[in-house]
């Protein structure tokens, strides 16, 4: 091998290191008594403990929080897909003299500051009497879904050649088929990275869900960010234990996007 | 019956005018070729003629029905792009077979079409694969596979071979004319290409800046150009143009022009006395002369073409060139003398470029 690419592994494999380390710590950090993990020198060899694991999975709140996560994460990504979708392709492939300002207003939700936006939301759902409920998160995070789904899916849209969507209308499809058989699979692939990202960004989302609930629709990054607030004696345990169960929708939502994706694009050998 | 009919078509982008007040009518089993330099609109042509693009003015018929608001699906055609325009994501079969599902054709029958389809076309042993898995020219076979299958009225194609490498093309270009000879389907064919054109057409459209230059079949256009635009793209090497004053003599004219006087029977063009007219002689017809030529100067730039050369020389100013074969090649800043018939030439008005040949 040419030192060239030798160095570049070694980049590569360091920078690799680097990503997956802090998430591999966590992981083992979530099966180590208290003990284990503040010693002053790091453990890698300990006697693992479900402990924490099961502290979390038995909580009432962390699994209300967990459900309301998905409810919410899914019901939002859901809708971001199904008016999200559509809008961008007639954006890209029927562009009016608004779909400039469309596609700006709709990069704008994301410019401004989120207490900016969550403010306002948090009045208007005061008033509208649904604060505090799934309904007006799903709703909120809609907003989030829709704006991130279009901003990235114009571009995917636009890159589908022109002349395959017309060489359908020739083959005596209209537009909505065009748009079901060969927009949306042919720009499948960089749907689903818009569709995962918009997944994980309601998914992680702090700040809008913190003011839009107070008990009864608190979603799981607040649960979590609860339990280190039980005063000085910081329950690290517990705390790796809960990011752990915080990421692994967002994996799970991933592994399952590729591998459908992988199923419908496999190549056909002949 | 004419096939297709276009009468008064106009096509504006906002205030650009793209197609001015088209007139033409293709005939069926005609294979017309829209030929013309880069912009003139055939491109945008053809589109209306597909009903991809909105007709801005005047009537478009296929097959004697008015097709100006009708669905590309509807009109009776099938065409193939520049760039194939295959689906990417699906295999070459469901390719082919796109078009006939939607026409809800059984799929035993969608199987039987396909298969005779992919075995004229030499594609068989391709049908489970993708597309980004053929060959350019496969690719475009299969493109051509799917026009097809459809059995339509029209065929319409935009530039189909200008992808593939000169070898490729040359074959294609042989099938797409045996297909024709077969099938008879009234085609459309959008080329810039000379050869293309030439080999392929009934009769070739000359475009210029959306309006239509000559019509008429290849030999006619090359040896009747109807003005100096059609004269001076058709062919290659180019015609030379020289200005020349006609003149009056006792049984006959002269072209006095380029340091020579050339005296011509005339018969054949309006001629005035006086006039300003311009002389266009085509490379190939100029021929090696010894003392008695007409034309003469010194050989300033040799182009090698392997059977022949292109010899330039300048005559009273002006560059001229005559293809000579290549054993008669001079050497380079060589005395060289041409002559040429009067059968070859071709005398234009100065001011408006219209040909002063008798109809
Ligand atoms: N959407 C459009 N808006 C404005 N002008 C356009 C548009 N599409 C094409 N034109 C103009 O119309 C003219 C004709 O274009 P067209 O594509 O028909 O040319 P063409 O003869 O096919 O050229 P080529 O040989 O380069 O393909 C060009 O001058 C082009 O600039
Ligand atoms: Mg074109």
């Amino acid at each position: 091998m040419r030192p060239g690419r030798l160095i570049g592994k070694a980049i590569l494999a360091l920078a690799g290191f680097l990503a997956v380390f802090p998430l591999l710590w966590t992981a083992l950090n979530a099966l180590k008594n208290n003990v284990d993990i503040i010693t002053r020198a790091p453990r890698l060899v300990f006697t693992p403990t479900l402990a924490n694991i099961g502290y979390i999975i038995g909580r009432d709140s962390v699994l209300t929080g967990l459900y309301h996560s998905v409810v919410a994460c899914g019901s939002a990504v859901l809708i971001g897909v199904v008016l999200g979708l559509p809008a961008a392709y007639a954006v890209a492939r029927y562009p009016n003299r608004w779909a400039g300002d469309i596609q700006f207003f709709v990069l704008s939700l994301r410019f401004l500051p989120p207490v900016a936006v969550a403010i306002p939301l948090m009045v208007i759902w005061l008033q509208v009497g649904l604060y505090d409920t799934l309904p007006a998160l799903i709703i909120t995070y809609s907003l989030l879904t829709i704006s991130v789904i279009m901003w990235l899916a114009i571009p995917a849209f636009q890159s589908v050649p022109n002349e395959i969507e017309e060489a359908a209308f020739v083959d005596g499809y209209g537009a909505y088929s065009v748009f079901w058989r060969i927009a949306l699979p042919v720009a499948a692939r960089s749907l689903a990275g818009a569709v995962a990202f918009s997944f994980v960004l309601v998914w992680n989302e702090f700040l809008i869900a913190l003011m839009l609930s107070s008990s009864n629709a608190k979603t799981l990054p607040i649960v979590a960010s609860e339990l280190s607030q039980q005063g000085m004696n910081v329950p690290w345990g517990i705390l790796n234990a809960s990011v752990v169960l915080l990421s692994l929708p967002p994996l799970l939502f991933l592994g399952v996007l590729s591998g459908f994706l992988n199923s419908v694009f496999r190549q056909k050998k002949t | 019956m004419s096939a297709i009919v276009c009468s008064h078509v106009d096509k504006a982008y906002g205030a650009t005018t793209v197609i001015r007040d088209l007139n033409l009518s293709i005939e069926e089993h005609e294979f017309v070729v829209f030929l013309g330099p880069s912009g003139c609109g055939k491109s945008t042509l053809l589109r209306m003629l597909a009903g991809l693009e909105d007709i801005s003015g005047g009537e478009v018929s296929i097959g004697g029905k008015v097709v100006n608001d009708l669905d590309p699906g509807d009109r009776g055609i099938a065409m193939v792009f520049q760039n194939y325009a295959l689906y990417p994501h699906m295999t070459i079969f469901d390719n082919i077979a796109f078009g006939l599902r939607r026409q809800k054709v059984p799929a035993a029958e969608i199987r039987k079409r396909v298969d005779a389809v992919s075995r004229t076309l030499g594609l068989d042993p391709y049908l489970g694969r993708k597309p980004a898995e053929l060959s350019g020219g496969q690719q475009q076979r299969v493109a051509i596979a799917r026009a097809m299958i459809k059995t339509p009225k029209v065929f319409l194609f935009d530039e189909p071979l200008s992808n593939l490498d000169a070898k490729l093309r040359n074959h294609m270009r042989v099938e797409i004319a045996r297909l024709h000879q077969s099938l008879k389907t009234t085609t459309v064919y959008v080329t810039h290409d000379q050869l293309e054109a030439m080999t392929l057409a009934d009769r070739i459209v000359l475009l210029k800046e959306g309006v239509i230059e000559q019509i008429g079949p290849p030999a006619e256009i090359y040896l009747r150009p109807a003005n100096m635009f059609v004269a001076g793209f058709i062919g290659t090497p180019n015609m030379n143009f020289v200005e020349v004053t006609v003149g009056r003599t006792g049984n006959g004219w002269t072209l006095t022009g380029a340091g020579t006087v050339l005296s011509i029977e005339g018969r054949g063009f309006h001629l005035r006395h006086g006039d300003r007219a311009v002389l266009g002689i085509r490379p190939p017809d100029l021929k090696t002369a010894g003392a008695a030529g007409i034309l003469q100067g010194t050989a300033d730039l040799i182009e090698f073409h392997g059977n022949d050369a292109l010899v330039t020389f300048g005559s009273g100013g002006k560059e001229i060139s005559a293809l000579v074969p290549a054993r008669e090649c001079p050497a380079l800043n060589a005395p060289v003398r041409y002559t040429f018939e009067e059968e070859a030439i071709h005398l234009f008005d100065a001011t408006s470029g219209a040909s002063l040949r008798k109809q």
